[in-house]
């Protein structure tokens, strides 16, 4: 039977097949790609860790440095267990906070969340001479218009924030780009998270932080927004609903 | 153009004297948009020829079952899909120039060259001349948009693919940049000398 293709059946037939032709054609080269993209996404988590924990990664293999010195885990927020499992590096974060079996809503959601997951991916970094350097943990929230992405490292007293990185967000280009700034980032270094009482004390200060204030840190006009949205970002992280029972129970075990 | 057209006229007529930016005026919005350096416009060219010469190819070979009706649709659906494709792939070997180029890449969908010569070339002639006809067509849009990338990245910053020609003042030299080859409107004069100087010579040779 010859193909007639200007009739309603022909026409129809063409086009489901070009349509099933085309999306095999789409699927296939993404299939391809696949394995390679989620090999730069574990280099990307890699190097911002590695960042976060201050260690410098401009010589060298990034990849064996990670692999010699960080040991990502698992941690219950909820209970503050900690559990190491195979292939966290391709644990999926994002999903986590939305699947409904892997994520509980936050009572006080002061980051604007809206969900987040029970069990979060942290990473443990090491020295050189096999030491608890610091611990890197995920923290993200509101800013003015989108979600900022980053990570924390604080050293083994679990209190002076070691450095702070932030690797998306869709803040004001050119008013809100000091959320990138490693100037501005620099100022977090030293500083305390929790004052005597083992409250959360962090304050991005509008007009700057007092000289010698060990919680505060400058906020940068014009963005005001974005940095209450990153104060209560960490206010949030390093709450009661974040990371606390997670720090008391590792403070307890140390002593 | 003429029944007789021989395959090397095919090929050459749209780098010159018919080529598709200067001479038919089309694609002009990601000329504009992606010659202010010879990277992206490097990159660019390379994005359009691909699709290009497998929208032509493609096309040309179904030609025949393509029903009247939805010959559009159809052409679309082949053009979307490789761009697509090229958008992939690009993001993934080359993620910084992606960014850099953006919506544009996506935009190689509308961009008229394409659908142009699928509609006016491809339909009607076999596909090993509708292929020669989209290397010359890619060539043409390729030389009009390094052209203007050149011009745009040497007078605007002093530079090539980023290699430093003329140094700069900023840097410490003699020469001082001409910020506005660096916007787009920039290249709305570049071009239209262009179109100058080819029908210029045109009517020279006529």
């Amino acid at each position: 039977m010859a193909f007639k293709k200007d009739t309603v059946t022909g026409t129809m037939i063409f086009i489901i097949v070009l349509s099933l032709v085309c999306s095999f054609m789409i699927t296939g080269t993404a299939e391809i790609l696949k394995e390679r993209k989620l090999a730069k996404k574990r280099d990307e988590v890699q190097q911002f860790v590695l960042k976060a924990a201050g260690i410098d990664i401009s010589q060298g293999d990034f990849n064996a440095l990670f692999e010699q010195r960080v040991k990502p885990k698992m941690v219950n927020l909820a209970s503050g267990q900690v559990s190491e499992k195979d292939n966290l590096l391709d644990f999926d974060e994002r999903m986590a906070a939305i699947n409904p079996e892997t994520s509980t809503k936050p009572k006080k959601d002061i980051a604007k969340i809206k969900t987040m997951a029970t069990d979060i991916r942290i990473f443990e970094v090491y020295d050189t001479d096999g030491q608890l350097s610091s611990i890197v943990m995920p923290i993200y929230g509101k800013g003015l218009w989108s979600i900022i992405y980053g990570y924390m490292a604080i050293k083994p007293d679990l209190n002076t924030i070691e450095n702070i990185v932030f690797y998306e967000h869709g803040e004001t280009p050119g008013i809100a780009d000091f959320v990138t700034d490693p100037q501005w980032l620099a100022l977090w270094q030293g500083k305390k998270l929790f004052d005597t009482k083992g409250k959360m004390a962090i304050k991005v200060i509008k007009g700057g932080a007092k000289e010698g204030d060990i919680h505060g840190i400058d906020g940068v006009s014009g963005a005001t927004r974005t940095g209450v949205g990153i104060q209560r970002l960490v206010e949030f992280w390093f709450g009661v609903e974040g990371y606390q029972t997670y720090l008391h129970a590792i403070a307890a075990e140390g002593k | 153009m003429s029944q007789v057209s021989s395959t090397r006229e095919i090929l050459t007529s749209p780098i010159f004297t018919n080529n598709p930016v200067a001479m038919q005026v089309l694609g002009v919005c990601s000329a504009l948009a992606v010659s202010n350096s010879m990277q992206t416009a490097l990159v660019m060219t390379l994005a359009v020829t691909f699709v290009l010469v497998f929208s032509n190819l493609i096309i040309s070979s179904i030609r025949h079952f393509i029903p009247n009706s939805v010959r559009i649709i159809a052409q679309m659906t082949v053009i979307a899909s490789l761009v697509i494709i090229v958008d992939m792939v690009l993001q993934d070997v080359a993620y910084e120039l992606s960014k850099q180029l953006s919506v544009f890449v996506s935009l190689i969908i509308t961009n008229c060259i394409i659908m142009g010569r699928a509609e006016a070339f491809a339909m009607k002639h076999p596909p090993h001349l509708a292929l020669v006809d989209a290397l010359g067509n890619a060539m043409g849009y390729g030389l009009i948009l390094l052209g203007v990338a050149f011009v745009r990245e040497l007078l605007g910053r002093g530079s090539l693919f980023g290699h430093e020609i003329l140094t700069t003042i900023g840097n410490g030299g003699w020469y001082l940049a001409n910020e506005m080859f660096t916007l787009p409107p920039s290249a709305f004069f570049l071009i239209g000398v262009m179109i100058w100087a080819i029908k210029v010579v045109q009517r020279k040779r006529s």
